[in-house]
């Protein structure tokens, strides 16, 4: 599978090129690469650091310090769940187990469909809203068992649709 | 000068020194991990917590932030930062898995050190613990991450320090881990730094695992033996093996750093094929025999011949002791022709060097602290590794690197190229000292005249320059350069690598006496008939193999000293087995005229692992260790001429009868060593051969190079060093690898004066058209390409279906 479109890796060596520190880019580039090819294989940082003139390593110590860029394969949507105070003071604990006996998975799994992986989280910024997760890009809460059936089913007729 | 109070001690510093430097020079070791004098500070351990009573920032701070202050009080000893500085430990320890007893840092680990300095004593935390899986970094160092305590001191000295490019950290809170993208071997020539480095048991010498706990290793400070930049180690040995090494502070010379061909290339000493009893014709001797055989075979020839008939060889890798008595001994035998280098090039070099270096000498902590380093025709990746962690250091303070060279540089650290041949080095160094500029295209001499200016423009440039391309008249015209760019306010400072870590000795034993190629001429025209080889390889040293063959073969008897087997020794008539250096005291001079004493580790001897065969030993009892009849080569030459054969008493003889070397009564005890500042004869004018011959159509101009994995005995039987060194390879112009239809990675044969050779194609971009270069590897195949007697010419061809 095609880790990044040829115009997208284009945009990227320019844009590199035009800056003086493209080491700014690497979370950009790192999230274009996740974003076409599901998550970041080896070959996806080692493109990322030719792309920007900068060093494999500079490009896999800020893939590895964010634990919302993905280094092994995922399911095609990842539940984040907070597992931070707001969240804990509101059931997130019974919250966190509930998903894991829905989906039959423990945390750091991915479902057998290759639907969900299911990951905690520290805090979401989503206090307000908690308990709370974050699928993909949307943040849901407050969540009950029911609204997580709700939730969950919706996001597998979206991945199938 | 700021003057403040620690634990109501007063102390006053330089401006910018931190609280917990401060607190050093009082005798006062506060608590740290991430802090490292060649580091600096970082502030990520917290564990150098002290309370600031008076000062701009009071209250609890990080000791190694904070810059002393006039009139600060601190206390270490108050209880809030006691408590504070016992949690940090117990926090570093809630993950350790406490493993100590199977951890080689054990003994000699600064976590074990600071967590009981830091009050941290029992176990507390029930909780699981984090693990992490190890990664593999190749055959150098092991690593054992669960110990880590996130002190980032591994990455700064890998990356940061010694500017490697593959080892980082990875993770977030409390995952993080260190390690490279992919498991491999890490790629810097500087890597084992890390060994030293990490406070804790992550990262240690895989060379040395499970061989010994340190507490039983037989240490003593010693000096690097590879190369001519004398860095200071501290060498471990026990059961008649040595096992490993580290590096040891000298901030004049090495500071806190050696490189991995000095930590890792300690195999020669334990090889199975060290010399280890006399030899006469070939027949194993006691010492008394091969001893009497010596003296018989010199006074026949003496007899036979006459006097001056028998002629004496020292060396660059011999002690300074050795060499001296060398000379005392050809003396009482009338002897005339005493050569102390058996390559007459770097020979030249050397006695240049020891006659015009003067105070414009340069260590590599001089260098770190230059603003303009020019680099001309040198490589000090391969010819003194550790040089090119002090131009890194120099650029990280802003100094700027210009070099002059036609090969690419391999310097961990950003710099200005201008690929030159070797003759336009020569033309450019004459050039630059005289100002004129002529022959170049405008915009070489543009580049030229601008670094002819900002040269002296700079505060504190040093040039640096080496021999295997510039060959001793090159050396002659960088001085000329060096005195050209000295005003009497500010002196150019210079730095010439030499071949060996004795080579400036034997420049300056040298006397203005003849040098090999005389020797050889002598031998040749019956002159001399016997030699006395002391601990040097003429045969495969002196570029011209097949000169030296011929001449040698001439000689009724070839007595060798050595410890290792080299050609000269197959071809002795008697051989003398010597120690190798971690197995006696000695001296060497390094490159810039620095005499350093090392002492004795270990006692020579077949190690207990070859006795035993990997079991227990034989249950043999004697007196004295199988294999120990190797002796210090200083040792039999001083019993050959009736001197103390113990180190103080002789040092007393050999001060008092040159005075030259009065500094060695005293050696032991200095700690940066001592600078001889006695001025060498310089070598006789000569013609200007560096020209090579214009050659066939179609042939290529042929440089043998070094290596940084081949370039000295004590290395190349070094097994660990294995790894570090290439198959034959050829490194010329991609224009010229293209016009004969060769590819970076090809096979091809190398056919020249020396036959032929099988290499694999290394091309780039940078390199003049028309030269090639060649990585002398000693006992390799690329053994007869010698660096240093200029340039072959060769051709090169593909070889079909290889790859
Ligand atoms: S590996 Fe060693 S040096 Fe590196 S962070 Fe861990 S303890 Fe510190
Ligand atoms: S730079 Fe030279 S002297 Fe220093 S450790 Fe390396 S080989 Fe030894
Ligand atoms: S030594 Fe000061 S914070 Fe680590």
């Amino acid at each position: 599978m095609e880790l990044l479109p040829e115009n997208q890796q284009e945009f990227f060596r320019s844009k590199a090129a035009a800056i003086a520190h493209p080491r700014e880019l690497v979370i950009d580039a790192l999230r274009a690469v996740q974003s076409h090819h599901g998550w970041v294989p080896d070959e996806g940082v080692t493109l990322v650091a030719a792309l920007l003139g900068i060093l494999p390593i500079e490009v896999e110590e800020v893939a590895t310090f964010y634990d919302k860029i993905f280094r092994r394969p995922v399911g095609k949507r990842v539940i984040h769940v907070c597992d931070s105070i707001c969240c804990w003071t509101r059931e997130g604990e019974a919250i966190f187990t509930y998903l894991q006996e829905k989906l039959g998975i423990a945390p750091g799994e991915t479902t057998t469909d290759g639907v969900f992986t299911l990951l905690p989280t520290c805090c979401l910024g989503a206090c307000g809203d908690a308990p709370a997760m974050m699928i993909g890009l949307t943040t849901y809460g407050p969540l009950t068992p029911q609204r997580i059936d709700e939730i969950l089913a919706q996001v597998r007729a979206e991945v199938s649709a | 000068m700021p003057t403040l109070t620690i634990d109501n001690q007063p102390v006053t510093v330089a401006e910018g020194t931190t609280i917990i430097q401060a607190a050093e020079r009082l005798g006062l070791v506060i608590p740290h991990f991430c802090y490292h004098e060649a580091l600096g500070a970082a502030g990520s351990c917290r564990l150098c917590a002290v309370r600031i009573e008076k000062g701009p920032l009071k209250g609890i701070q990080m000791a190694c932030m904070i810059p002393a202050q006039d009139g600060m009080v601190v206390t270490t000893l108050d209880p809030e930062a006691v408590e504070f500085r016992a949690h940090v430990a117990e926090w570093a320890m809630t993950d350790h898995p406490h493993d100590c007893p199977v951890c080689d840092e054990g003994g000699e680990c600064q976590l074990q050190e600071m967590t009981i300095a830091a009050g941290h004593g029992t176990r507390r935390f029930r909780g699981l613990k984090r693990t992490y899986p190890n990664q593999d970094l190749g055959p150098f160092i092991v690593q054992e991450m669960n110990r880590c305590i996130q002190c980032y001191r591994c990455v700064r000295t890998y990356r940061d320090y010694c500017g490697g490019t593959d080892y980082g950290t990875f993770g977030s809170r409390n995952r993080v881990a260190y390690g490279r993208v992919t498991a491999g071997r890490l790629a810097s020539p500087f890597s084992g730094n890390i060994i030293d480095l990490c406070p804790t048991g992550v990262l240690t010498d895989k060379t040395f695992r499970f061989k010994c706990r340190s507490w039983d290793l037989q240490e003593a400070p010693s000096v690097c033996p590879h190369c001519s930049l004398g860095c200071n180690t501290l060498p471990g040995a026990r059961y008649r093996e040595l096992l490993r090494v580290k590096a040891r502070v000298n901030r004049a010379v090495n500071g806190f750093f050696i490189c991995d061909r000095g930590r890792f290339g300690h195999g020669y000493q334990n090889h199975p094929q060290r010399l280890r009893e006399p030899h006469v014709d070939g027949e194993s001797v006691s010492w008394n025999d091969a001893l009497a055989a010596v003296h018989e075979r010199i006074s026949q020839t003496t007899e036979h011949h006459g006097h001056g008939t028998v002629a004496f060889l020292g060396s660059r890798r011999a002690t300074l002791e050795a060499n001296l008595l060398l000379g005392q001994w050809a003396a009482a035998t009338g002897c005339t022709r005493t050569v102390y280098e058996c390559h007459p090039e770097f020979d030249r070099i050397a006695r240049t060097v020891a006659a015009r270096l003067g105070d414009q000498r340069r260590s590599p902590g001089d260098i770190q602290r230059s603003d303009f380093i020019l680099l001309i025709g040198a490589e000090p990746l391969a010819e003194a590794p550790v040089l090119a962690l002090a131009i890194r250091q120099a650029k990280r303070n802003g100094a700027r690197i210009v070099i002059l060279d036609p090969r690419p540089p391999q310097l961990p650290c950003a710099f200005e190229h201008l690929p030159l041949t070797p003759e336009q080095l020569q033309l450019a160094l004459e050039q630059l000292a005289t100002k004129k500029f002529k022959g170049w295209t405008r915009d070489e001499s543009t580049t030229l005249r601008n670094l002819g200016k900002d040269l002296t423009a700079a505060q504190n440039p040093v040039i640096i320059g080496a021999g295997a391309l510039l060959g001793a008249a090159g050396i002659e015209r960088l001085f000329d350069l060096v005195d050209a760019s000295s005003p009497a306010a500010r002196p150019c400072g210079v730095l010439v690598p030499l071949a060996g870590p004795n080579s400036y000795a034997a420049g300056l034993l040298s006397n203005g006496g003849p040098d090999f190629d005389d020797l050889l001429d002598a031998i040749l025209n019956g002159m001399v008939k016997t030699l006395v080889c002391l601990e040097t390889d003429p045969f495969e040293d002196y570029p011209q193999h097949g000169r030296a063959q011929s001449a040698l073969a001439q000689l009724e008897s070839l007595i060798v000293l050595d410890a290792l087997p080299t050609q000269t020794t197959r071809h002795a008539d008697i051989v003398l087995p010597t120690t190798v250096p971690v197995e006696s005291d000695g001296c060497y001079i390094n490159h810039e005229g620095r005499l350093q004493a090392f002492a004795k580790v270990l006692d020579p001897g077949l190690s207990v692992a070859v006795t035993g065969g990997g079991d227990h030993p034989p249950r043999i009892f004697e007196q004295s260790a199988p294999g120990n009849l190797p002796r210090p080569a200083w040792a039999i030459l001083a019993e050959i001429l009736k001197l103390p054969t113990e180190t103080a008493a002789l040092r007393q003889q050999l001060a008092r009868t040159d005075n030259r070397f009065a500094a060695l009564t005293q050696i032991h005890r200095a700690a940066e060593g001592e600078i001889v500042t006695a001025i060498g004869i310089p070598p006789r004018p000569q013609d200007d051969d560096g020209a090579v011959e214009s050659s066939v159509p179609g042939s290529l101009q042929l440089w043998p190079i070094d290596t940084f994995g081949g370039a000295d005995i004590f290395s190349t039987y070094s097994v660990h060093l294995d790894p570090l060194r290439d198959e034959p390879y050829i490194l010329l112009a991609d224009e010229d690898a293209k016009q004969r239809g060769l590819t970076d990675g090809a096979g091809a044969v190398l056919t020249s004066e020396l036959g032929h050779l099988k290499v694999r194609v290394r091309c780039t971009a940078t390199i003049p058209a028309g030269i090639a270069f060649l990585p002398h590897l000693l006992r390799g195949a690329t053994a007869g390409f010698v660096p240093g007697g200029g340039a072959l010419s060769c051709t090169l061809k593909s070889v079909e279906g290889e790859a």
